[in-house]
C-alpha cells in the first residue's frame, strides 16, 4: 500500500486543528478526510472505514469516547486504529480512553514528529494486519478448492459445487429440505456383472470396473448430469436435479448414447484379453421424484427417489446389453433424439400398479 | 512582554492555513470579550482549552499559554485575571510576527 493510498479520517470541532492535521498528513503523502462531530463520523466509518481515525475528545453531542467505543463495538469497524487527540492530561481520561478501545493517544498542542511516529507505527501495523489477512483468505480459498476437489472425486462436481455452496452462506451442507422435483432418471448397468465376477481374479474386475466407470461418468458429466449413486455395476445419473435443465430429456438421450459408445472399446480390450463378453443396458424414465437426504445420521445419501427412479431401474434390469429401454414420457421428454426408438408396447413392471409404455433403442 | 516574543516561526508546510488560523484567532478574541461581558465563565474555560491546544500545534506557544491562563481563570472565576489576560491576548494579536521556515 502506497502512502497515498492510506486514508486518515480525521475528526476535531475545531477547524484548525482538523486543517492542521490534514495538512501534515497530507505532507507525508496520505490523504486526509476530515469531520466536525462525532455523529458525522461514525456514518462515515461505517460506510468507507478509513485506514486510521485521528480523534477528538472533546466533541459536541457524540464525543470521542462514546465515539471510540461504539466503533469498536462493532465487527466492521473494530479494526480501524483509533488515536484519541486530547489535551487532557489527567490519567483517569487516559484510562477512559484505553476502556474505549483506543489504540494510542496523541497530545494537544500536536507535535509533527510525535504524530507521524505514531500515525506511521500504527500504519504499520495496520497493512501487517491486513497482510495476513490476506494470506488468510488466500489459506482458506486454497483450502475451499482442495475440499472441493476431494469431494468431486468420490461426488459429481456438481453436487460438490452445491455442498461447496452451502459452505459459503455459512449454512449446513444437505440441510435443506427434501423437495419434490420433476426429474430424468437415466441407470447404466453392466449385464451379466455377477457372473463374470464368479469367473475373474477380483483384480481384473476392479480394472474393469474402473474402466467402465471412468468412461461412463465422463460421458455423465459431458451433459451435465448429476451421479447420484454408484453400486456395483449399476450408475444413477439424475437431469434436472438439482439444477433446472429445461432440456433434460434430451441431455439424458444423448447421455445414454454417449455412454454406450465411450464404453465399446473398454469391453472390446476386455474381450481381447480374454474377458467374459458383456454389455451395458440402460433404463431412462422421467416424471416426479423427490430428492433429499436419505439414511442414518450417521451414513447418509442425497439421492432422489420415487416413481421416475423405480421405472428407470426396472428397464434397467430388462435392458439387453447394447439397449436403452425408455418409458414413454422419457421419450416424449428426449423430442427428436428418441425417433428410432422401437415400441415395445405396455410392460407390467415389478412393485408398480399400472403397465408402463415402452420403448427401446440399440445403441 | 519584549519583542522577541511576538515572532513566531511557522513550518512552511502550514504557509498556507496560517491567514485562516490568525482569522479564527481574532474571532476567538472576540467572542472572549463577549463571553467575559457575560461572564460565562464555562464558555471562557472551553476557549481557553481550546488555545491551550492549538497554539503550540502551529507554532504559537504564546497562544497556548494565554489559552491555559484563561481556562484556569474562568474554573476560578477570577475576573480581573481573565480580563487581563484577554487584554495580553489582544495586543499579542496586533504584535505578533510570522516568519515562514
Amino acid at each position: 500500500m502506497s502512502a497515498h493510498d492510506f486514508r486518515v479520517l480525521v475528526v476535531d470541532d475545531d477547524p484548525d486543528m482538523r486543517g492542521l492535521l490534514a495538512c501534515m498528513l497530507e505532507a507525508e503523502g496520505m490523504r486526509a478526510d476530515t469531520l466536525p462531530d462525532g455523529e458525522a463520523a461514525l456514518l462515515h466509518a461505517i460506510a468507507s472505514p478509513p485506514d486510521l481515525l485521528l480523534l477528538d475528545v472533546m466533541l459536541p453531542g457524540l464525543d470521542g469516547f462514546a465515539l471510540c467505543e461504539q466503533l469498536k463495538r462493532d465487527p466492521t469497524t473494530a479494526m480501524i486504529p483509533i488515536v484519541l487527540v486530547t489535551a487532557l492530561e489527567d490519567s483517569a481520561s487516559r484510562v477512559r480512553g484505553i476502556r474505549a478501545g483506543a489504540d494510542d493517544f496523541l497530545s494537544k498542542p500536536v507535535r509533527h514528529e510525535e504524530l507521524m511516529a505514531r500515525v506511521q507505527t500504527l500504519r504499520r501495523l495496520h497493512e501487517t494486519r491486513r497482510e495476513l489477512e490476506t494470506r488468510r483468505l488466500a489459506a482458506e480459498v486454497q483450502r475451499k478448492e482442495a475440499l472441493r476437489k476431494t469431494f468431486a472425486r468420490y461426488i459429481s462436481p456438481r453436487l460438490a459445487e452445491h455442498i461447496m455452496a452451502d459452505l459459503d452462506d455459512e449454512g449446513t451442507p444437505f440441510q435443506r429440505g427434501p423437495q419434490r422435483v420433476s426429474v430424468v432418471a437415466l441407470f447404466a448397468d453392466l449385464r451379466g456383472f455377477t457372473r463374470l465376477t464368479e469367473r475373474t481374479q477380483v483384480d481384473e474386475v476392479v480394472g474393469l470396473l474402473n474402466d467402465y466407470f471412468a468412461v461412463i461418468t465422463e460421458a455423465a458429466y459431458r451433459h451435465d448430469g448429476t451421479i447420484f449413486s454408484m453400486a456395483g455395476d449399476n450408475l444413477l445419473t439424475g437431469f434436472n436435479v438439482p439444477f433446472p435443465q429445461p432440456d433434460a430429456g434430451r441431455r439424458a438421450w444423448e447421455t445414454a448414447h454417449d455412454m454406450a459408445r465411450s464404453v465399446k472399446p473398454v469391453l472390446e480390450r476386455w474381450r481381447s484379453r480374454g474377458g467374459t463378453p458383456t454389455g451395458v443396458g440402460f433404463g431412462l424414465a422421467s416424471g416426479d421424484a423427490i430428492i433429499g437426504n436419505v439414511g442414518s445420521p450417521h451414513y447418509m445419501n442425497y439421492t432422489i427417489i420415487g416413481d421416475a427412479v423405480n421405472v428407470a431401474a426396472r428397464l434397467v434390469a430388462l435392458a439387453q446389453p447394447g439397449e436403452l429401454l425408455a418409458s414413454g414420457p422419457a421419450l416424449h421428454a428426449a423430442g427428436g433424439m428418441g425417433a428410432g426408438a422401437q415400441p415395445r408396447g405396455k410392460l407390467a413392471l415389478r412393485g408398480r400398479s399400472e403397465a408402463v409404455d415402452v420403448y427401446a433403442v440399440a445403441l | 512582554m519584549n519583542e522577541a516574543n511576538y515572532r513566531v516561526k511557522v513550518a512552511r508546510d502550514l504557509e498556507d492555513l496560517i491567514p485562516v488560523f490568525m482569522s479564527n484567532r481574532r474571532k476567538e478574541l472576540d467572542t472572549l470579550r463577549v463571553a467575559l461581558a457575560s461572564a460565562d465563565f464555562e464558555q471562557l474555560r472551553q476557549l481557553g482549552h481550546r488555545m491551550k491546544g492549538v497554539g503550540v500545534s502551529y507554532g504559537f506557544d504564546h497562544v497556548s499559554t494565554i489559552g491555559k491562563y484563561i481556562e484556569d481563570g474562568a474554573r476560578s472565576g477570577d475576573r480581573a485575571s481573565l480580563e487581563a489576560r484577554i487584554a495580553e491576548y489582544a495586543e499579542y494579536l496586533s504584535k505578533v510576527q510570522i516568519a515562514y521556515e
